[in-house]
């Protein structure tokens, strides 16, 4: 029998011999979701990409049982208000960009200072 | 009579945070506490249960338990509140995970990461649900937490309902279907499981999706990977759910974060053997009695076909798996539960 303690060990031995025969082709590699998940701050080109809104109607749902034809009435409605929407994405992505442009700004001045600042006593 | 409220960010029909506070609820009703259970967004199937938060009324000398595993305005406003509380952290997933895949839930919870804090300071007493969730409390200020796991209610898992179709071993994943529960991940080890070792092989993935277009994406996935024989059935009634356990040749769980993962008792309450990534609080709920994988798909595939065929050693994890079990045996957390909850009271 194998313990349940040796098992891991038993499976990567028996993974690496199949592999030596061509087999477990399809293993390697990063895993899809990978990309979509992020570790610390939010780079600079995924917080442009979000500061452009766009309301997509396929994220309007009801999560009722049968909520099919609640859903039809929402997107329906989203398309009657569309004239306003509009505007209320193009007003809150203006200020998105401008603080998106105004934080990048800042961002580069602070490294500009860090790097022409004296070293302070005890980082020399 | 004494009642004791509950509160919650959100309350569905299936999610394991509601689950605990039904089963707290019932345990609290027979130790004879009044009060209701609340929740700042309540979904149409959970109505029966929960009532909005914003008609929580509690009285001058009744206790407030507040769930935490995501932020909600009208949770932060019970901290404003006279009433002594009792937090129950429950773990709130990274951001980092949902900011690409539902940006609002991925707000809830940055602000809650944030504001754990501050729950912390404002509870008399603070509880985990597991070690590893009482160590992200104590490092956000809590003193003296309390872990009272999951009341895991055995009675539940009896009734039987429809068998899922096919005939080869069944490999079950029980868990939302969101980021961090890394689906991706079981699509492309279940794959080569089914080609380099049992080409009949099933995967049935029980669990409602974050929002239709994730489950969209995690069809294609399924798709993509070329697996055969996958279902993702969304969220499952309890007695469907107990006959594909039953059935199951293994659980698997490759989640990358976790703060309890109950799927675990139940595989253990079935004698079905469990191949999991060794991720948050994983190794802790389920202890010796599990195969860890490295994160390889081979490696994982290939834990799974010793699960399924090694008789002697599924045998041997049934038994490790009814010792876990014993550690969280109702009774026991049930006496934990009653504690706290007076100890917050007295």
């Amino acid at each position: 029998m194998t313990r349940p303690e040796d098992a891991q060990e038993q499976a990567r031995r028996s993974a690496e011999l199949k592999r030596a025969e061509g087999r477990y082709a399809e293993t390697t590699g990063g895993d899809a979701l990978d990309a979509t998940i992020l570790g610390g701050r939010a780079p600079a080109e995924l917080l442009s990409e979000w500061a452009v809104i766009e309301i997509e109607p396929d994220l309007l749902y009801s999560t009722r049982r049968g909520g099919a034809p609640i859903t039809a009435l929402k997107r329906l409605l989203l398309r009657l208000m569309r004239q306003h929407l509009v505007e209320l994405e193009a007003r809150q992505t203006r200020f998105n960009l401008g603080l998106l442009a105004s934080f990048q700004q800042l961002e580069r001045r602070v490294e500009a200072l860090e790097r022409d600042a004296p070293p302070r006593a005890g980082e020399e | 009579m004494t009642a004791v409220h509950q509160a919650v960010a959100g309350a569905g029909p299936y999610d394991a945070v509601s689950e605990q506070a039904r089963a707290w609820r019932r345990l609290l009703t027979e130790a004879g506490y009044g009060g209701a259970d609340h929740a700042g967004q309540v979904d149409p199937g959970a109505r029966d249960g929960f009532r909005p938060l914003e008609r929580l009324e509690p009285a001058a000398g009744d206790l407030i338990v507040i769930r935490y595993s995501a932020w909600s305005p009208g949770l932060g406003r019970l901290l404003d509140r006279p009433q002594r509380k009792l937090l129950v952290y429950h773990n709130i997933t990274p951001p980092g995970y949902l900011w690409n895949h539902s940006p609002g839930l991925a707000v809830q919870c940055a602000v809650g990461r944030m504001q754990l804090p501050a729950f912390a300071r404002g509870a008399r007493v603070t509880t985990a649900d597991s070690e590893y969730n009482a160590g992200e409390l104590r490092d956000a200020g809590a003193d003296g937490v309390r872990v009272v796991p999951v009341l895991f209610e055995p009675g539940r898992l009896a009734p039987r309902g429809r068998a899922p179709e096919g005939h080869g071993p069944l490999v079950l994943v029980v868990g939302r279907l969101v980021p961090n529960k890394r689906h991706d991940r079981v699509f492309r080890a279940f794959a080569a499981y089914q080609g380099e070792c049992e080409p009949e092989a099933r995967l049935l993935c029980v669990g409602t999706a974050l929002n239709p277009r994730y489950a969209a994406l995690m069809q294609t996935l399924a798709d993509e990977s070329g697996a055969r024989n996958v279902r993702l059935a969304g969220g499952l009634a309890q007695d469907e759910v107990n006959a594909a356990y039953a059935e199951a040749g293994v659980l698997l769980t490759l989640s990358e974060h976790e703060g309890f993962c109950v799927p675990l008792l139940e595989a253990f309450h079935f004698g079905v053997p469990v191949v999991a990534a060794p991720a948050g609080a994983v190794p802790g709920v389920a202890g010796h009695a599990g195969l860890y994988t490295d994160g390889d798909p081979a490696v994982t595939a290939e834990l799974m076909d010793m699960a399924v065929r090694d008789t002697e050693l599924r045998e041997e994890l049934a038994r490790r798996g009814r010792e876990r079990l014993e550690q969280f045996a109702y009774e026991r957390t049930a006496a934990s539960v009653r504690e706290v909850v007076e100890e917050a009271l007295a």
